[in-house]
């Protein structure tokens, strides 16, 4: 299994690491940083791969062998996977890793571990998870993926080597998603939403996703014309919708891409827009509202984002939001 | 893959793999057993990635025929409704039959089983272990070291070397230690079956893998076979193999933390004084180290004692044999005490105290194969 076709996504990263593999010179410690879909999981999975294989080539798994196998299938004795457990990652999930890293490997002294959303890592947990990136033993390598690389420790980054994942072309994605037949605005929000191919294609083909999009221009429409009703419809239509954290954030990103629709037809970039049907409604509003306006408004969803990965009673945030969002 | 199998060794292998297969495990495929049919018997593996147990069943024993292969092959089942249908089949012998994709049928008498298996290529490999370079030592005396010295690893993963027993061998003499830093254990045993020249040092095994092999060796003289690999420590019976990883790291080195001389030496009974030290532990407090104190009287006195202000204090004189040296008040942990003495299998002891500061030395009257040391706890 070659790493080409992750090369024509991350030509950088790739670059890098597979010089590193070749001149035998890989980290103990890498940070993997991203958004959603920069293929993060699959190079770490190569990399684990590249590693165990026993008969790479130039660089490349073969990926056909027991080793490469049981990697996919997250059966490989020697590679750990860790995943938040439930919202954080918790500090017995790093003892475990700990005490498995105390042990000589199962089948060859080489150990790789790979931890998802790094960033959400409770302090003890992270604190502990530093001890012993502070000694790595000789064969062990650490991936570490995350989306948000500023919630982590300066002693975490410190001791890994960072490699930035770029973002997929956004016009790239809307085309492939239009091949399929999804249609050109639902296309061109599902990109605005996610970087992964097969994610943004499920977005689209969700019937409650083109509800939800509904919901939210409805939500801005209130704000606009019937400002004191829309506390009322908030707990009406709303919450009653939007019940899990993190449809809510899908919801919150939502608003956010609309204000920054706002924000480019008031500068004239109309080719930017995102909810490009609703022309006539961003048109209306954008008339209404200042530059300063729309930058508060949007400095007041992402406050709202923040809150609700820090665990908010949806109810009292989504009032305040609202609440926020009207007075301008 | 297609054989017949008499159920009741099939259950008896089956029970003793259970013993390693763990039901918390990130790897789902060690939430099943390994079954592989040849021309010579059967191969049952489980494993939890710690530990894996390997039981063979030959095809013939004694006359008796146990398994009847129409076609070799392996296969992974889950071993928790593996185990439990095999306990609860209702004929004497199994026939057991997998096809293409793994789906898998277990008839005996007249019930029929179909069971999903598992890959079996996804399954851990053990290493394959030449048989060059072994250590053969009786079943019962790895058990007595195992017993001897596995209490004292730390509990802690604050220094997680110290969670595993060192186990050395140099010309010929086996030695076990371990330590949590408060006190060591250490046996040594002669060894005259091990394979000529071979010697290892660095070889730390898991406290929690030797209280499993000391439940799966028997209390009998037949040999065990020591070999070990890079990662992990095979030990062989005669139908049985236990591997365990090793730990990795290397092993403080505790050879000159054993005093060589002594400035006070008791020789006491160790039944006596185990006793004494167990009533004078009652008033000790778990949180305060289960401080207890002992001091000199007399030639043929000492007196042991403890003191919580809040509950009450005891005293106890107990008769020595002999007191040669200095006089001494000395504090240490009871339980620690309890423990040594509970490992040390003679009738009595000598004690060797270098000062009321410094660790002490339990060892037998006769012989020197157990030897404990004690960090004593500063009183003021």
């Amino acid at each position: 299994m070659s790493w080409e076709p992750l090369r024509q996504r991350q030509d950088k990263v790739v670059k890098t690491l597979t010089n590193s593999i070749k001149k035998n010179r890989l980290a103990h410690a890498y940070v993997f940083e991203g958004g959603r879909g920069t293929g993060k999981m699959e190079i770490a999975l190569q990399v684990a791969k590249t590693y165990l294989c026993r008969v790479t080539q130039d660089a490349n798994p073969c990926g056909e062998c027991k080793d490469c196998r049981r990697i996919d299938s997250q059966n490989h004795p020697d590679v750990h996977r860790v995943a938040p457990d439930g919202q954080s990652i918790k500090i017995d999930q790093i003892r475990g890793l700990q005490k498995e890293f105390a042990y000589h490997g199962m089948e060859s002294d080489k150990k790789v571990y790979i931890i998802e959303h790094v960033d959400r890592m409770t302090v003890q947990a992270a604190n502990s998870l530093l001890k012993f990136l502070e000694e790595p033993s000789d064969a062990t390598i650490a991936l570490l993926l995350t989306e948000q690389k500023h919630r982590l420790l300066d002693t975490i980054l410190s001791r890994a080597q960072l490699l930035t994942f770029t973002p997929l072309p956004t016009a790239a994605l809307i085309a492939s998603l239009q091949e399929e037949g999804v249609s050109s605005h639902m296309a061109s929000l599902a990109a605005a939403l996610t970087n992964d191919r097969s994610e943004a294609l499920e977005i689209c083909r969700e019937e409650w996703f083109a509800q939800a999009r509904d919901k939210v221009i409805q939500l801005t429409e209130e704000l606009r014309n019937r400002p004191n009703q829309v506390l009322v419809s908030l707990q009406e239509n709303w919450l009653s919708f939007f019940k899990e954290k993190e449809q809510l954030d899908y919801a919150l990103n939502l608003l956010l891409i609309w204000y920054k629709d706002l924000l480019f037809i008031q500068l004239s970039e109309p080719e930017h827009l995102v909810f490009a049907d609703q022309m006539q409604a961003l048109e209306q509003q954008a008339l209404h509202i200042s530059q300063k306006v729309i930058s508060e408004k949007m400095r007041a969803v992402l406050t709202a984002k923040q809150r609700l990965g820090a665990n908010v009673n949806p109810q009292l945030l989504m009032e305040q939001l609202v609440l926020r969002l009207r007075e301008g | 893959m297609k054989f017949q199998i008499n159920r009741s060794h099939l259950l008896e292998g089956v029970q003793d793999v259970m013993k390693a297969v763990s039901s918390r495990t990130t790897i789902p495929i060690l939430t099943g057993i390994k079954m592989e049919v040849h021309s010579e018997g059967m191969v049952l593996t489980g494993s939890d990635n710690d530990i894996s147990i390997e039981r063979h069943i030959p095809i013939e024993e004694a006359g008796n025929v146990n398994i009847e292969v129409a076609q070799p092959g392996k296969i992974v089942l889950s071993a928790r409704y593996f185990s439990d249908i095999v306990r609860k089949l209702p004929g004497e012998t199994v026939e057991i039959e997998v096809g293409e994709r793994f789906e898998t049928t277990l008839r005996s008498g007249a019930s029929e089983f179909n069971l999903i298996g598992l890959d079996p290529e996804e399954y851990p490999r053990l290493p394959q272990v030449e048989e060059k370079e072994v250590l053969m030592i009786q079943g019962d005396l790895l058990r007595q070291m195992i017993r001897q010295t596995v209490f004292a690893v730390s509990t802690t993963e604050t220094r997680p070397i110290l969670t595993g027993v060192n186990m050395k061998l140099e010309e010929g003499v086996l030695t076990f230690v371990s330590t949590d830093s408060h006190r060591l254990a250490k046996r040594i045993a002669s060894i005259d079956n091990s394979t000529e020249g071979l010697a290892f040092q660095n070889v730390v095994i898991p406290g929690k893998s030797l209280n499993e092999l000391s439940k799966i060796v028997e209390e009998s003289s037949e040999l065990v076979h020591i070999v070990v690999t890079n990662n992990q420590v095979l030990f062989k019976t005669k139908n049985t193999l236990f591997f365990s990883r090793l730990l990795d790291g290397n092993y403080p080195d505790t050879s000159k933390l054993v005093p060589s001389e002594s400035k006070t030496t008791l020789v006491l009974s160790t039944k006596e004084f185990l006793q004494a030290i167990d009533r004078a532990s009652l008033l000790a407090k778990e949180g305060k180290n289960n401080v207890v104190k002992l001091a000199t009287i007399d030639e043929t006195n000492i007196q042991i004692s403890s003191n919580s202000p809040e509950v009450g204090k005891v005293f106890e004189n107990v008769t020595t044999q002999s007191m040669q040296g200095e006089e001494l008040k000395i504090s240490f942990n009871a339980k620690y005490m309890i423990d040594a003495l509970k490992a040390m299998d003679c009738s009595d002891i000598e004690i060797w105290f270098t000062g009321a500061m410094r660790p002490f030395l339990i060892r037998p009257t006769e012989g020197e194969t157990v030897t404990q040391l004690i960090v004593p706890v500063r009183t003021y």
